[in-house]
């Protein structure tokens, strides 16, 4: 049996800055995840914030960055543009496209260089509670092991099971779980370049379309859907988008994506004894937009330090509840708000969406005021304006 | 269940199993069949048509 003072299952974003964080606190550190390759495939379209990255203390890496995000821009389905660019709207957050299958690699390097320990093609296969710890079985090709640990942090992912099998609840409910696909796309063509674009309606039931540029011609173009409000699986959906979009008419996919992606807020309770989640496990994912890079790196800092603490002090519930108060703080304030916005959203037609679009074509958003909003909203659509004031 | 040749394994179908009977594994899911209430709910959710019911 190997022992060790915490186990990280899942080496993404969250798990190895969980990784970094507990290694840099002088824990003994393992980093399993059961992919043969640290970031692939990857299930994200891959847009993080330069404040984000500047919060974690994490420098812009040209060999994981594609494109920095000049502007975005908002479509509604009879075809309306709400253009938010650099020249017009200072943006309140400035973004990167990522290249992820480096990123992760990269971020898995940082908990390595750290002093954690990493297993590749590591899958769990069960865990048991013991007395201060758990015994954690694997399976690595074809070679079963077992650990021995003090703190297990489940970064497992929205599929991940260690969560479950320790008795928290899964971070999001089967109708809170988006079903989302992307093609990886070159021979696109862009209006404005650098611009990240959302298509809004019943072209993605639940969720929107995304063309996140990661070249001249390259870009990330998907979408996710809420299943049970949608006729079709995510797939059609898709590929009736590009079939119908000018801006795809030359595009050929070189790759597909495909995964799922929690967006009922953060889980209520991130840790027991002896166990803390992170990550897209625990629902660190901004309900509106089903990013969740920045969100689960925080989460997993969190949790990577608090451990290598509780270690040297206690690793009980009583101890790493602090876990659960730092990531809630740390989170809970942009999450809560998104979801209340992706809430609101989910309550309009295509014709509210429409009719909003009009009233904001052309603005300048730098200069419009809460009660001009308002006054526009009245004007346009009554009703979409009573559904807003349910959610403000 | 049928697990179709184009499955990519990313796990949607075992995040939204309302009883946990689904493990994903790098090239594999393995679901627990006998404990499953054929509620369909992964076949939904799945985003590429991977899944189906066997007769």
């Amino acid at each position: 049996m190997i022992e060790t003072d915490i186990i990280v299952v899942g080496a993404g974003p969250a798990g190895s800055s969980a990784a970094k964080h507990a290694a840099l606190g002088g824990a003994k550190v393992i980093l399993m995840d059961k992919k043969s390759e640290i970031g692939a495939p990857k299930r994200c379209a891959e847009g993080v914030s330069i404040e984000g990255l500047e919060k974690l203390g994490i420098e812009p890496n040209p060999r994981w960055v594609t494109k920095k995000i000049e502007g975005v821009r908002l479509q509604t389905p009879d075809g309306t543009d709400v253009w938010l660019t650099e020249d017009q709207v200072k943006l309140p957050e400035a973004g990167y496209i990522l290249e992820r299958k480096v990123f992760d690699k990269h971020m898995a390097m940082d908990a390595a260089r750290a002093g954690a320990e990493i297993r590749i093609k590591t899958l769990v296969t069960g865990i048991d509670k013991i007395d201060n710890g758990f015994i954690v079985e694997t399976e690595s090709m074809g070679k079963e092991e077992t650990f021995k640990c003090k703190i297990l942090i489940a970064a497992d992912g929205p599929e991940g099971h260690i969560a479950r099998w320790a008795g928290l609840r899964p971070a999001a409910k089967a109708k809170e779980m988006e079903s989302g696909v992307q093609y990886e796309m070159c021979n696109v063509e862009f209006e404005k370049p650098g611009v990240i674009e959302f298509y809004l309606g019943s072209c993605a039931p639940g969720g929107y379309v995304w063309i996140f540029p990661k070249g001249d011609d390259i870009a990330n173009v998907g979408l996710a859907i809420l299943p049970h409000k949608a006729e079709k699986t995510a797939i059609e959906y898709l590929d009736d988008f590009v079939a119908k979009s000018p801006y795809l008419k030359n595009a050929q996919a070189v790759e597909i994506n495909v995964g799922g992606d929690p967006v009922g807020g953060m889980s209520k309770k991130l840790y027991d004894d002896n166990i803390l989640v992170c990550g897209d496990a625990a629902g660190q994912v901004n309900p509106l937009t089903g990013g969740g890079i920045i969100s689960g790196m925080t989460g997993g800092m969190c949790a990577g330090k608090v451990a290598a603490q509780a270690i040297k002090e206690d690793c009980s519930k009583k101890y790493l509840k602090l876990y659960d108060e730092m990531a809630h703080e740390e989170l809970d304030h942009d999450i809560k708000r998104y979801k209340k916005v992706q809430e609101y959203l989910l309550t309009l037609d295509d014709d509210e969406l429409n009719s909003l679009a009009h009233a904001f074509e052309g603005e300048s958003f730098e200069k419009i005021s809460t009660t001009e909003i308002v006054k526009k909203v009245i004007k346009v659509s009554p009703k979409a304006l009573l559904k807003l004031g349910k959610f403000v | 269940m049928i697990v179709k040749e184009w499955c990519s394994f990313c796990g949607e179908c075992a995040g939204v199993c309302p009883r946990n009977l689904i493990q994903v594994r790098e090239y594999a899911l393995i679901f627990k069949e006998d404990e499953c209430k054929d509620c369909d709910t992964c076949i939904k959710a799945c985003p590429i048509n991977a899944l189906e019911k066997e007769d």
